[in-house]
């Protein structure tokens, strides 16, 4: 797996500059994911997370600030423009999702493909997401819709993983 | 750069085990028995049947012999019969997990599907006479 360090050869602006670029792209994708079609089976919460690809590849090539960067400002977009309820999922979610990353990067180094990695982030954004619904829902079992998330979590980190792998090529040319 | 590596797998089949287990456990201990329906006459429980009894029939209530209801033997239920005069309530279909419900409003009957067990897990439907 390939997770050379961008950020080595790179000046504090250019990657400053990066990082805003993920951003944008991040945002971007979690845009046009909206578009899409409700899925055949019709579960709440669940979606692919296409924003992940950029966040993975700000952990893989930029570093771990980077992308906790990304994360932050991402819920603080959506605080403006979805609100607080939202914002908080989202900044949880993202905030896990990017530490349980990284630790598994930090853990296994080589012995894990961006697939594992991936699954890994997508699981534990659902877990951070899961944990705050159950402070907000008190009293609600919920706790049977885990298994749906860790699954469905699988599944969607599985596909942007292939993503990233699919886009390597288109992102290596931006630099 | 391979596309799955050996501690991939082992990540992944650690969470569908742990997802396995909390469903297990789940089902084993926390699972709803079979749902029943309520049947509402104006806002004020005139009957209740349990879902799972795994039986086809038709019944009224006595509140209303004209609207007829039909259980079935999956364990759903609907409006079969009414006077109404738009069978909104038949059109509502069958019935099944908790949480839906089907209404006969020119009459005052709601059906409502509940959890077996005891909880406020449902919907809260009122009307007025």
């Amino acid at each position: 797996m390939e997770t050379f360090r961008l950020s080595e050869n790179m000046n504090k602006i250019q990657i400053l500059v990066f990082s805003g670029l993920l951003f944008a792209i991040a945002l971007i994708l979690s845009l046009v994911e909206s578009f899409f079609p409700i899925m055949p089976i019709a579960v709440p919460g669940v979606k692919i997370g296409l924003s992940n690809i950029a966040v993975m590849y700000a952990i893989f090539f930029l570093g771990a600030r980077q992308a906790y960067a990304i994360a932050i400002l991402k819920a603080l977009f959506v605080f403006f423009t979805r609100g607080f309820i939202a914002s908080t999922l989202s900044l949880s979610g993202g905030l896990l999702s990017v530490t349980g990353m990284i630790l598994m990067l930090f853990l296994l180094k080589e012995k894990v493909s961006y697939s594992g990695i991936s699954v890994v982030g997508a699981v534990s954004h659902n877990i951070g997401q899961f944990l705050v619904v159950s402070l907000i829902y008190v009293g609600v079992s919920i706790w049977a819709y885990l298994p749906v998330l860790l699954i469905t979590g699988v599944i969607a980190g599985l596909l942007t993983a292939t993503l990233l792998r699919i886009l390597l090529p288109a992102l290596k040319r931006l630099v | 750069m391979n596309f799955v590596k050996k501690y991939d797998i082992i990540i992944i089949s650690f969470i569908l085990a742990v997802s396995l287990v909390f469903w297990m456990t789940y089902e084993v201990f926390f699972a709803d028995q079979s749902p029943k329906a309520e049947i509402y006459y104006y806002s004020e429980l005139v009957k209740t049947v349990d879902l799972g009894q795994g039986i086809e029939k038709n019944f009224s209530i006595e509140e209303n012999p004209n609207v007829v209801f039909h259980l079935f033997e999956d364990g759903s239920i609907c409006f079969e019969e009414s006077d109404c005069p738009h069978k909104l309530c038949i059109k509502a279909g069958k019935q099944y997990w908790p949480g839906q419900f089907a209404a006969c409003l020119p009459n005052g009957i709601i059906l409502k599907i509940v959890p077996g067990e005891n909880s406020d897990r449902d919907v809260d439907i009122v009307i007025g006479n």
